[in-house]
């Protein structure tokens, strides 16, 4: 009997669908968002192929609606309750200008209003000495206010609870005891670590986006029960792991960013499968660009992370989007020529859209040039109008006073060279060279962009995965429980022995196992990632390093001295280090199917189903156009070529050389066929 | 007849821009000290093989526009054949670069194929450069107290590191080591800018990329010259005050006269007072660069800077005065009457561009040091430097920002107070934002900021809080933020009221009480809408008091 693993990505256009049965090849879907009930989209794209729910045995999926609750500030109203003399570090925001040629810089909007910012007395000092007691009689007026403006949510951040919770944990027994129906978010709860301000801003944005995550989450869970779906529902979270929705519910905060970090998730699955440790990752879609990295066979993550100006400080897949993608309007500013940041977005659309739109989009530059089909995007389900493209570009170029086609591949040559100079600073920043680096391109737009890219980058070889328009999709199935935990610890490097790190890392893993078991593995199936923020003493920033399983503070010296020049381009072995933090990331492993291949049997000889002149570099190009799913393993070819799919397009110049992997991937290498 | 397409132009200066950035990246990533890589006080610049800008990255505004300018200077010293591939110069003289020693200007010429293609350049402060306090005195009275001045000296000799001279440097610093980890962090930032501006023209060639840069800084002039020429021809002045040179000296007028004739704008400083005893002066480079950062903030503001931009803008400075130092004055703070003339000539066209002006700022970087022994880490020697924010103007259609940091400060954020009292012996009391202190207006003046600290060891305290003679001015009918101020309380003393202090012991159990001013306000404050004025009573921005009596809102009117 057929068993099935199921992804969502639900998207705010689309709902992307992976579905993994336990006995044969992986399956696609992508369906419209039924945005006011997510779960009919789900639904409608998963029965398609499993008509009966209860054949489900693990449901994952990510999700928007946390963060657009946030983006459209549809969120709760949040009162935060701080430490006596210090609520306006919170209302101050660090008093950083972040536009420097601006007279009229507004700090970010907050979501708490200094009017809902209430103070009450109680001091820890920084080494946890209580120097004032906690005035339990200061959370009267707070409790009598809540009870009558009808707050929901409140959320508690004391100085120095990161290190000594105190405080905060008599704070939510005092509010549970009075206000038993009101959400309480303690800041070292959702964030231990010191700085007030972006703990405070971490704990108020979890209690911001709670009910409305919350609500959503039951519904989904219901509906699915309803359906006869027996698994449980679990989420993707910002960190790349999963984790129940029940878990969810409590630290929605965690699971802002579930929907994009599938695809670099889905890069760091490929680089094992692929061996090909060091993946830049890159998803184009209509109106954005989103750039991560895979280094050394992980996804790059960060520990800090800013949403609209408003710090967020969790474990984060590092994401970084520009504005540009297929809907990017080009324009002229008096002489010169700009493509965006402008989007056409869906409405009007790109002029070929047909919805009245009349500016050239990047779009519309590689319709006119053959590149994109009139009949390709989603296997023909919508035609693009050649004519409409045609009459915005050639319009535009005779204001610019320059032929045509050479302006649409001008307006091409300048996205292209804005995104790549995006993925330079980010590898710049990071300290490594983009050419060590294969691209994996993916999202609607990625693979037609892909090979142009590489060129502007000096990058070799270009991977095309399997079903590039839900690879995030398919990055949650590859992926496992995960809940991260962090201790701090500031303390010099020598005075620490292995032995007292071991106890403290034994506590965390003793916590670590519980919270993960809890969510339905065995405990034979957990596994644990162990690191240390660490710094030249002195420093501000810090350093994540991993611990090793034994440990030793010498090594962990050296491979700090040694990330340190790699990240910074310098170090000074023998300077004094320190601890900072300790984590723990407590990872449960999901069973998972042995993957099916994606076998498509034959030569490859039926896959050419057309031909179609396309401008590469000024010159008109009689390309074949290929099926994508009749392109078998081992199969190759040289460029030009063009290559459709359900949902993407493939460009292949000349010049560039094509072969087809044992998993279907599309491997594109620089150079004539060797 | 131009040989370049649109297309090819916008690319190129595309990339311009990128290279500036990635230099910047390279420069933050590697610096050694947090004044550069969270405080943001430095700069980058690629320029081309005369000396105009083709891309900056924005740093340190008040660094705007500087750094070709050092470029020139060299140039006009030694010829342009003076410089080989492979060499480093480094800079800091305050006569030259303009700014204090602190900064350190470091220039790379490019070459490709033989040919000098332009240069990289970099500034960035130093944390330490000898001078007779640690960090920059306050009371200085020659240059010579600041530290070691340098002309431009090479560090490495085509391509040949000069260890002896690199050395020099190295001696001449309470911090040597990051001293030299910020030098290689600028190099490597020269680095960065180097390859990447010889891979722009392997790919290109030189003629395309000197055929779009010269129709990139055309384009730019153009723009800058059109938006200027719809701007009524004619003269508007303004003036104001710093409070003192830190030796007691003052009030130190600035005074300037902004004229607009046709397509061009002329900055002069004439009136503005002679050089001054105390380290409040600057060299003519730092000035032209303040004053380019005003014309910015007012003209072509979206626009990133090249070699086009402030071919319309020409500033005069008399010699001898503040704004044009001559040896020995010294320049320790020279930022302090910048601020001062960044605010002054956007106040002087704000009757001309109504829609772009703002209230004036708090005006400085309000620094307060407190220094000592720190019993918690075996008596070893503390020193804690921080500015402060304060209020911001407001403008047409808002309100001004509350505790902000100020306008030649970068993108510095303040200490968190965990992270300050586990790192000091010092604790806050409060923070917070001061009640009442931003100007009335139709929009009001951000507030400004309080902190209290108090102290846990014996210790001494240095302040440098300016602008109470001319606090932050409105426009418009908008009144005047309230000035700074910060009370000095020690055990069994009575409560002390100063602005500067050079080196007063603060015995243990003493409690400074900081106050920065607000900002002002735009417009008449009876114009108010009521409704604004409940909502800053509701968020405790103003009083009830200052509600009924400045805005005529009675409190009660509340919900």
């Amino acid at each position: 009997m057929t068993k099935y693993h199921v992804s969502a990505d639900i998207g705010g256009t689309f709902t992307d669908i992976v579905i993994e049965p336990s006995d044969g090849p992986v399956f696609v879907n992508k369906v419209p968002t039924t945005r006011e009930n997510p779960a009919l989209g789900v639904i409608n794209g998963i029965t398609d192929a499993v008509p009966n729910l209860a054949d489900i045995e693990y449901f994952v999926h990510g999700t928007t609606v946390g963060l657009n609750a946030f983006l459209e500030r549809r969120g709760e109203r949040v009162l935060l309750i701080a430490t006596a003399g210090a609520g306006d570090s919170y209302v101050i925001a660090r008093g950083n200008r972040n536009a420097l040629y601006d007279l009229r810089y507004s700090k970010p909007d907050q979501l708490v209003r200094r009017r809902d910012v209430h103070e009450v007395r109680g001091r820890l000092s920084w080494d946890g000495s209580e120097l004032e007691a906690l005035n339990e009689a200061d959370f009267q007026p707070i409790i009598d206010k809540v009870r009558s403006e009808k707050i929901n949510a409140v959320a508690v951040c004391f100085l120095h609870s990161y290190a000594y919770p105190v405080h905060e944990l008599r704070a939510r027994e005092i509010l549970r005891a009075a206000l038993p129906d009101v959400s309480v978010s303690l800041s070292h709860d959702v964030a231990r670590e010191w700085r007030e301000y972006e703990r405070a801003s971490s704990a108020i944005m979890n209690a911001y986006v709670a009910p409305v995550v919350e609500r959503y989450l039951l519904s989904l869970q219901e509906q699915l029960r309803t359906r006869g779906m027996q698994a449980g529902v679990h989420i993707m979270q910002s960190s790349g792991g999963v984790t129940t929705a029940d878990t969810a519910r409590q630290k929605p905060v965690f699971t802002l960013l579930s929907g994009p970090v599938g695809g670099t998730i889905a890069g760091a699955s490929l680089a094992k499968r692929v061996n090909r440790p060091n993946l830049l990752c890159v998803d184009m879609g209509g109106t954005s660009f989103d750039l991560s990295l895979v280094v050394d066979g992980e996804a790059s993550t960060t520990l800090e992370t800013e949403l609209e100006g408003l710090p967020l400080l969790m474990s984060i897949v590092d994401i970084r989007t520009i504005g540009t993608g297929g809907g990017s309007v080009a324009w002229l500013d008096n002489a010169a020529v700009r493509v965006g940041p402008r989007s056409a977005g869906s409405v009007p659309g790109p002029a070929c859209y047909g919805n009245g739109g009349t500016e050239p989009t990047v779009t519309d530059a590689n319709l006119y040039l053959g590149r994109l089909g009139a009949k390709s995007l989603l296997s023909g389900d919508m035609s693009l109008d050649a004519n409409a493209a045609a009459a915005a570009i050639e319009e535009l170029a005779r204001q610019a006073g320059m032929q045509a086609i050479p302006f649409a591949e001008g307006i091409l040559a300048i996205s292209n060279a804005a995104m790549a100079d995006a993925m330079r600073t980010i590898t710049v920043s990071e300290g490594v060279d983009p050419r060590d680096f294969t691209l994996v391109a993916f999202g609607g737009a990625g693979p037609m962009a892909a090979v142009f890219l590489a060129e502007e980058l000096d990058i070799g070889e270009v991977l095309i995965p399997r079903f590039p328009g839900t690879f995030s999709a398919w990055g949650m199935l590859q992926t496992d429980l995960r809940h991260d935990l962090t201790l701090s610890f500031f303390r010099a490097a020598v005075a620490v022995t292995p032995d007292e790190l071991a106890g403290l890392f034994a506590e965390l893993e003793a916590e670590g196992t519980e919270l993960v078991v809890a969510q339905g593995v065995t405990r034979d199936r957990v596994s644990f990632l162990r690191s240390a923020d660490m710094r030249y003493s002195g420093q501000e920033y810090t350093i994540n390093i991993a611990l090793p399983e034994a440990l030793d503070i010498e090594a962990l010296s050296t491979s700090f001295h040694d990330t340190h020049k790699q990240r910074h381009g310098h170090s000074s072995p023998g300077a004094p280090i320190e601890f900072v933090n300790l984590r723990l990331a407590a990872i449960g492993a999901i069973n998972k199917y042995d993957e099916h291949p994606h076998t498509v049997t034959g030569d490859g000889s039926d896959a050419v189903i057309g031909q179609r002149d396309a401008v590469f570099r000024g010159g008109r190009l009689n390309a074949p156009v290929l099926r994508r799913d009749r392109l078998p393993p081992g199969y190759q070819l040289s460029g030009p070529a063009i290559i459709e799919e359900q949902s993407a397009t493939t460009v292949i110049p000349d010049s560039w050389h094509l072969q087809v992997d044992e998993e279907c991937n599309l491997i594109l290498t620089r150079g004539e066929q060797s | 007849m131009n040989p370049v397409d649109p297309i090819t132009t916008e690319i190129i200066r595309n990339a311009f821009i990128s290279i500036a950035s990635d230099m910047n990246a390279t420069l933050i990533r590697s610096a050694f000290t947090p004044v550069i890589y969270e405080g943001k006080d430095c700069s980058v610049a690629l320029i081309d093989e005369n000396g105009e800008v083709l891309g900056q990255s924005l740093g340190l505004p008040l660094f705007l526009g500087n750094l070709e300018i050092c470029v020139k200077i060299m140039a006009e010293r030694y010829g342009w054949d003076y410089f080989q591939e492979g060499d480093v110069f480094y800079m800091n003289d305050s006569y030259m670069t303009g700014t204090h020693l602190n900064d350190s200007t470091i220039i790379m010429p490019i070459f490709w194929r033989g040919q000098r293609i332009g240069f990289a350049a970099s500034r960035a402060h130093w944390l330490d450069v000898g001078a007779k306090d640690p960090g920059t005195p306050v009371d200085s009275h020659e240059i010579y107290q600041e530290g070691t001045r340098w002309g431009p000296t090479r560090l490495y000799d085509a391509g040949k590191p000069r260890q002896d001279v690199i050395e020099l440097l190295r001696l001449n610093s309470r911090f040597g080591d990051a001293t030299i980890g910020d030098l290689n962090a600028q190099i490597a930032a020269g680095n960065t800018g180097e390859q990447r501006l010889q891979a722009l023209f392997e790919r290109f060639g030189p003629e395309t990329i000197r055929a779009a840069r010269d129709e990139i800084y055309k384009q730019t002039e153009a723009r800058e010259r059109e938006e200027i020429t719809a701007l009524p021809d004619g003269e508007y002045s303004a003036e104001g005050t710093i409070d003192d040179d830190g030796l007691g000296n003052g009030p130190i007028p600035v005074k300037l006269k902004v004229t607009i004739a046709g397509d061009a704008m002329t900055v002069d400083l004439a009136g503005s007072a002679d050089q001054a005893a105390g380290p409040v002066n600057c060299g003519l480079t730092q000035t032209v660069a303040a004053a380019r950062v005003a014309y910015k903030l007012l003209i072509c503001s979206e626009e990133s800077p090249n070699g086009g931009s402030f071919q319309a803008l020409d500033v005069q400075a008399p010699v001898r005065s503040i704004f044009h130092a001559q040896e020995p004055a010294p320049c320790g703070w020279y930022f302090t009457p910048l601020g001062l003339l960044i605010d002054l000539i956007v106040k002087a066209l704000s009757e001309v561009l109504p829609g772009k002006a703002a209230g004036a700022h708090y005006g400085d970087s309000m620094v307060i040091t407190i220094a000592g022994q720190d019993p918690r880490h075996n008596d070893d020697f503390y020193l804690m430097i921080e500015p402060t924010t304060g209020g911001w103007g407001a403008f047409d259609g808002g309100d001004g920002a509350n505790s902000l940091i100020n306008n030649v400060n970068g993108s510095f954020k303040d200490l968190p107070i965990e992270v300050f009292e586990s790192k000091y012996p010092l604790r806050i009391l409060s923070y917070g934002i001061r009640q009442d202190s931003g100007g009335a207006g139709k929009y009001r003046g951000g507030n400004g900021t309080y902190r209290e600290y108090l102290v846990e060891s014996d210790s001494s305290l240095w302040l440098w809080f300016e602008r109470s003679d001319t606090p932050a001015w409105g426009l418009f009918g908008g009144g005047s933020g309230a000035a700074p101020k910060v009370l000095i309380q020690r055990p069994g003393q009575e409560t002390m009221e100063r602005l500067k202090a050079n080196d007063i012991k603060i015995p243990r159990g003493s409690v400074i009480r900081s106050m920065t001013g607000g900002g002002g306000g735009y417009g008449d404050p009876e114009e108010r809408d009521p409704r604004q004025v409940r909502e800053d009573l509701l968020d405790g921005f103003i009083s009830p008091e200052h509600a009924s009596t400045v805005y005529g809102v009675s409190p009660e009117a509340v919900d």
